[in-house]
């Protein structure tokens, strides 16, 4: 009881951002586990499987269109392996639904159960709301690509994976981005409409789309030009892992998620909140 | 503003001038696409006082009161709160407000005390030991997960939060649903002391009955309209009373003559019993609105052995207004003239 009454004084900095981002720590200690998981259990293969002329004539014996899909035409190198299998495939998948989770939660979920409301009729405005809880959103996705990070780095010497570290933390700067990007759109999808299954509507159609458009566009020349409308391309088309990224991609991904969260908070200060 | 006042008044809203209005609603109207919740809802709520809002579901109660705290924005029209247009009003305004919504659904594993606090540091600062005393005396345990608490504790819980930074404007959506009847009478006793504290509170609900003991004025809403303001006072003045009297040494049809003609009388009937004591004897029910003065100079002459004037029914003066907002007074009266017994509310609403 002591401990609360001295609070209750207190008026804490930044107290949206604050729940916003302890609200989620449960969440967040069960994605880290994951992809920790997936990390383990992915790179550690690696030495095994280059080794093998089997592993070799298995990849060879597949079609290329399906090689070309799964990204895993630079797969005998350690760099290439890791992007295609963590970054590409099980890290996209689980970060990505974890941060389109949180960002039509922010809004969105919050707006429909009501809470949006009361947090509203207190000493906040809009913007303020939209801006604290974006924030949120880029330091959890940081801290999860963080980890993502110290945990390739070390398993990049047992695994034998041969990484830039350099490389490594581009490439995990663009992943970020690319999810950030991902879970913005769900957070203006739940400003606009002020429910939480549009916002995982729209953080999921870019995911979707743009890991569809980059498989397609991977197929043939023709459909090449499908390559500029995938943000997955855009964060993995020129192998960072391999080659590092390009400031182009920063910046559409940096960039286009403060542009989304700027969007946000014009939405959200026009609306009827609760109607 | 006296040295007594400033000095008993802890809360920011002694400090402030209390000339002018907490709320001043003008015409406000809103549109939801081709639903019109409100169609010019104008109202003033003096500093210091306690003002209710009534009517039924649906009447526009929960849309005022959003358009105060600017969650949502009329279609036209303007609301002055605590001498702010609450139209995207700063933060500060809405420190100084108190707001419980609704329906308040709290989900999550937050305790009760975490969220308090949580709001405490968005509109405080709050007292040291306020949110205790608050809790206390709604017997509301702080540190339940507030998913898990019940109806009534979440309803305690927003109660909590909205007095427990002693702000200078409450804004209380159905602010006693869910509460028990003992709890009512906690919540109303807050209600009172915020009000000798210099606070303004605007309360709604949908039953008179929870409104008559706080607030000093009352507006009746219905289908987003303001039907008549009125001090309760003056709402009891016009409230139908039941009577029922019985008389000896008068027969049914003298009693129904010297009482027919009286103004507000109505549904009249007089029958002869026997009383208690053998004699003959004549019982007259009837209802009454309006002053009781004339009725008792008429019956001061008889010798009565029984006689019940009712404390005047607020809630069915209310829902005549409710459901009859055109029909005369006339009609009104013809209306309960048809009603001897108090039936329950369900039996009322049928019997229009």
């Amino acid at each position: 009881m002591t401990a609360s009454t001295a609070t209750d004084v207190r008026r804490a900095p930044l107290p949206i951002f604050g729940k916003a981002f302890a609200d989620g720590r449960r969440a967040m200690l069960g994605w880290g586990i994951g992809i920790a998981a997936a990390i383990f259990l992915y790179l550690p293969l690696y030495p095994s499987m280059i080794g093998t002329s089997e592993m070799q004539k298995l990849i060879d014996s597949l079609p290329r269109a399906l090689i070309r899909t799964l990204n895993y035409d630079q797969i005998s190198t350690g760099a290439g392996y890791t992007q295609a299998t963590v970054f590409g495939l099980i890290g996209f998948l689980l970060i990505g639904i974890a941060s389109i989770g949180w960002g039509a939660a922010m809004l969105g979920g919050d707006e429909e159960s009501g809470q949006l409301e009361l947090t509203l009729a207190h000493g906040v405005t809009r913007v303020q709301v939209v801006v604290e809880r974006f924030a949120a959103l880029v330091l959890k996705i940081l801290l999860i690509t963080a980890l993502m990070f110290v945990l390739i780095a070390l398993l990049n010497g047992p695994s034998q994976l041969g990484i830039d570290v350099g490389y490594l933390a581009q490439t995990c700067l663009l992943f970020a981005g690319l999810v950030l990007l991902c879970g913005s759109v769900a957070m203006l999808g739940g400003a606009l409409t002020g429910r939480r299954v549009w916002g995982i509507g729209a953080g999921a159609f870019v995911a979707v789309v743009g890991y569809v458009f980059n498989a397609l566009g991977n197929q043939s020349a023709d459909l090449e030009w499908l390559h500029g409308l995938s943000p997955y391309y855009w964060a993995f088309g020129n192998y960072p892992m391999t080659n590092g990224g390009t400031p182009i991609a920063f910046v559409a991904f940096y960039g286009g998620s403060l542009l989304v969260a700027a969007a946000t908070a014009l939405v959200l200060r026009q609306r009827d909140i609760g109607v | 503003m006296s040295h007594v006042e400033t000095a008993s008044r802890p809360n920011p809203g002694a400090s402030s001038p209390r000339t002018d209005a907490a709320i001043e609603a003008v015409e406000i109207t809103k549109h939801f696409g081709s639903t019109q919740a409100l169609h010019g809802v104008t109202f003033t709520v003096p500093r210091g006082s306690v003002f209710g809002v009534i009517g039924p579901n649906g009447a526009g109660k929960t849309t005022t009161m959003r358009a105060l705290l600017d969650i949502i924005r009329p279609s036209s029209g303007h609301a002055t709160v605590l001498g702010t247009d609450s139209r995207n009003a700063g933060p500060e305004l809405r420190r100084r407000i108190g707001f419980l919504p609704g329906e308040l659904i709290l989900e999550g594993r937050i305790t009760g005390r975490k969220l308090l606090q949580h709001y405490a540091d968005i509109s405080g600062p709050v007292r040291t030991g306020h949110i205790d005393e608050l809790a206390e005396r709604f017997h509301l345990d702080l540190g339940q997960p507030v998913r898990k608490l019940s109806r009534g504790n979440k309803q305690k819980l927003g109660i909590v939060q909205a007095f427990m930074h002693e702000p200078e404007l409450l804004v209380l959506d159905e602010p006693t649903s869910g509460l028990d009847p003992l709890m009512q009478q906690e919540f109303l006793l807050l209600v009172k002391e915020a009000r000798d504290a210099g606070q303004t509170v605007f309360l709604s609900s949908h039953v008179i009955s929870e409104i008559q003991q706080a607030a000093d004025e009352v507006a009746i809403l219905r289908d987003g309209r303001i039907i008549t303001v009125a001090s309760v006072e003056a709402l009891r003045q016009t409230a139908v009373r039941h009577l029922r009297m019985t008389a000896t040494g008068i027969r049914p049809a003298d009693l129904a003559e010297r009482l027919g003609g009286l103004d507000g009388m109505a549904g009249l009937v007089c029958t002869a019993v026997t009383s208690q004591t053998g004699a003959a004897a004549t019982e007259a029910t009837a209802t009454l609105e309006g002053a009781i003065q004339p009725f008792i100079q008429a019956v001061s002459t008889l010798s009565l052995t029984d006689l019940v004037l009712e404390e005047p029914d607020l809630e069915e003066s209310v829902l005549a207004l409710y459901t009859a907002p055109g029909e005369s007074a006339e009609s009104h009266r013809a209306a309960r003239a048809t009603r001897k017994v108090r039936g329950t509310r369900a039996e009322r609403k049928e019997s229009k």
